[in-house]
């Protein structure tokens, strides 16, 4: 299946058609079917979804963190000119950490308890750039003092577990930072934190990416952190993406019904009190997608044509998996 | 109902020992409000503000260092085990893990059924009546009860620890992050829950988040809490609206908005530096080391709470003098 994509000319990364299938008893199982989108250089772009939805193993698939057993990764991933698909693990690794950065989640369980923070931000830079341990050591305190640590020196020489987690989280991208990648990943970086530190590392973020015209992939299930920091943005359910376009265009007005309802459920946007709306049903198990549009069983605006598979198509400037998206008018929170 | 009020809490302290010897660790200190039945009293705070353990001192599973918990204007501290026990029944806790709370090898219907069968309450087949109709309560279907925590979603989890909660029939319940774990359309349901349980079974609420979108929208009043102390209390509304304390302004600025640019507040205030360590708490107003209002006397003495319009209660230096710019 080909779908269109806009803007393919000139991107950094430009991810076609990308299928993962995990197996399990029953055979190949598809977690993400034909994935496409692009991030062109400097550019902030977001992944909204629920749970399950595909956001965190696109980024896996992006920087082939899948396992090596039982799983299988198809299409395109075209970053630099080359397709990251075809390459293999040594050239992976050039490319991991080199040229894409990563920032998850947890930052305890991505950093090792054994070495000191200063000791594990200085092997990331040896082992992509050919300098002296000394030379690394510093560049490494030099990177700590980047994302607004006091006293960096000191810092460098503490282990992850006496740091807080805010903290943790400057560091791991200081870490990431450090070679001054062309993309940043960063999968809910800040969920863990509390939210006036999630405004600091929020801030820290976009400024260094501005700084080094690092692009930044952005996946959070947060839409007001998207809202604030990206430009654009990608909406996935079930293992495909529904939406993509500018983040004002698809807050003003979302085209698809379930970017729409994630909207709407959000407390704050209805006098306090009141009913809030929900989505009903669940985001369906991969083993048991339904056959046409797979937001169907929950969409409200369902019609008979909804039954069949639906293609990602342009509207204006942005792309959208839904067959009434011309008919609806759907609301966005600017009203 | 009787004239005094379903929870009041006076001058409450509640310290742990640290690691050193006479070491201790601050995490409630002078806490003082009252909770009316039927309503939702919000308390938002941040990680190490105090609020867990405020919440788990509110229905007696800790022991006040200082000050007064009263249940119906009776300290409930003063009861025997057994009495206790019983009274406890009243006043349930849900916590922020579904997972945490119920037991992988017991079935949904059992681990909802266990604090009646603890309780003794009834004979085995009302239990499981009793069960059977808060599991309907909370929606979920006949087929989920007989299904283990690992096979249900998360969101199934927390409406089963919210039965769990409902089958004793208490006045009031805690609710310590209970939507936090949760995508924003489970959230969304979970929250509509709890409306209608308070409107079916006139409950009340102690709602402890994180989170001001969804405290500001289930609750009547809030308390903001910072490192141990409470810096503001007023109703929802005007809390939200017109913000006394820099902190609560601060956590309200924090909050990002998924509104469009031209709908957003741009007034950003991004506080510097973390949550002081507990050990070493900061003189004066325990948030001078991270305010941008912050004057001499904010490091010397401490301000006092004080209520400055009905119902609105504060505890800073500059809560009277017109908002100052802030940088």
């Amino acid at each position: 299946m080909t779908v269109a994509t806009t803007g393919t000319a000139g991107a950094l990364l430009d991810v076609r058609d990308l299928t993962v299938s995990f197996r399990d008893d029953a055979g190949w199982v598809p977690m993400l079917s034909n994935v496409a989108f692009t991030v062109r250089p400097g550019e902030v772009v977001g992944i909204v979804g629920e749970s399950g939805c595909g956001k965190s193993l696109t980024a896996l698939s992006i920087l082939n963190l899948l396992p090596k057993r039982g799983c299988r990764r198809t299409g395109h991933i075209m970053f630099g000119g080359r397709d990251l698909v075809a390459l293999n693990e040594a050239g992976m690794r050039q490319v991991r950490g080199r040229q894409i950065g990563m920032v998850f989640q947890e930052p305890m369980s991505a950093l090792d308890p054994v070495f000191t923070v200063g000791d594990q931000i200085a092997e990331t830079v040896r082992t992509h750039f050919p300098v002296s341990a000394r030379e690394a050591k510093e560049r490494a305190v030099h990177a700590l003092e980047s994302v607004r640590i006091a006293s960096p020196a000191n810092c460098a020489t503490m282990y992850p577990m006496s740091l807080s987690g805010g903290m943790r989280q400057r560091v791991m991208i200081a870490m990431a930072l450090v070679c001054e990648p062309r993309l940043l990943i960063a999968d809910e970086p800040t969920t863990a934190l509390d939210v006036t530190i999630q405004a600091q590392i929020m801030e820290l973020l976009l400024e260094l990416g501005q700084r080094t015209g690092t692009a930044l992939l952005f996946i959070t299930h947060n839409l007001g952190l998207i809202a604030e920091s990206c430009s654009r943005m990608l909406t996935m359910y079930a293992g495909q993406v529904v939406e993509d376009g500018a983040v004002e265009a698809i807050l003003n007005r979302p085209l698809h019904p379930y970017t729409a309802g994630l909207l709407e459920s959000l407390p704050g946007r209805r006098a306090p009190k009141s009913r809030l709306s929900s989505i009903p049903g669940r985001v369906p198990s991969s083993r048991d997608m339904p056959a046409g549009c797979r937001f169907q069983p929950r969409c409200t605006y369902a019609i008979a044509p909804c039954a069949a598979p639906q293609n990602l198509r342009a509207i204006d400037e942005r792309q959208v998996r839904c067959i009434r998206a011309d008919a609806l008018a759907l609301a966005g929170s600017g009203v | 109902m009787s004239d005094a009020p379903i929870l009041s809490v006076e001058e409450l302290e509640i310290a742990f020992p640290g690691r050193r010897r006479h070491q201790l660790i601050q995490a409630v200190d002078q806490v003082g409000f009252t909770v009316r039945q039927g309503e939702t009293f919000g308390i938002i705070g941040e990680s190490g503000s105090g609020k867990t353990t405020l919440g788990r001192a509110l229905v007696c599973l800790m022991r006040p260092t200082k000050g007064r918990i009263r249940h119906f204007g009776a300290d409930p501290f003063v009861l025997g085990a057994g009495a206790l026990r019983r009274h406890r029944r009243g006043f349930q806790i849900i916590f922020q893990d579904p997972n945490a709370a119920l037991d992988p090898r017991m079935t949904i219907l059992a681990s909802v059924q266990e604090p009646l069968n603890v309780a003794r309450l009834g004979s085995r087949r009302e239990r499981q009546r009793k069960a059977m109709a808060a599991l309907d309560r909370v929606q979920l279907s006949p087929e989920m009860a007989g299904r283990y925590p690992h096979e249900i979603s998360g969101g199934q989890k927390q409406r089963a620890n919210i039965a769990r909660a409902l089958v004793l029939e208490p006045k009031l319940i805690v609710c310590d992050e209970v939507v936090a774990a949760l995508d924003v359309s489970i959230q969304a349901e979970m929250l509509n829950l709890f409306a209608d349980l308070q409107r079916d079974f006139s409950l009340t609420y102690v709602f402890i988040s994180h989170d001001l979108r969804v405290v500001a929208h289930i609750a009547d009043r809030v308390a903001v809490m910072y490192f141990g102390k409470l810096v503001e209390l007023g109703p929802a509304t005007a809390l939200m609206t017109a913000p006394l304390h820099p902190y609560t302004k601060a956590l309200l600025s924090a909050e990002p908005e998924p509104v469009p640019a031209r709908l957003r507040n741009r007034e950003r205030i991004v506080l510097q530096g973390e949550v002081p360590s507990a050990l070493d708490p900061p003189s004066g107003c325990r948030f001078h080391t991270r305010c941008p209002l912050a004057a001499p006397i904010c490091t010397a003495e401490e301000p006092a709470w004080r209520e400055l319009a009905p119902g609105r209660f504060v505890a800073c230096h500059f809560a009277e003098t017109p908002p100052a710019p802030v940088r």
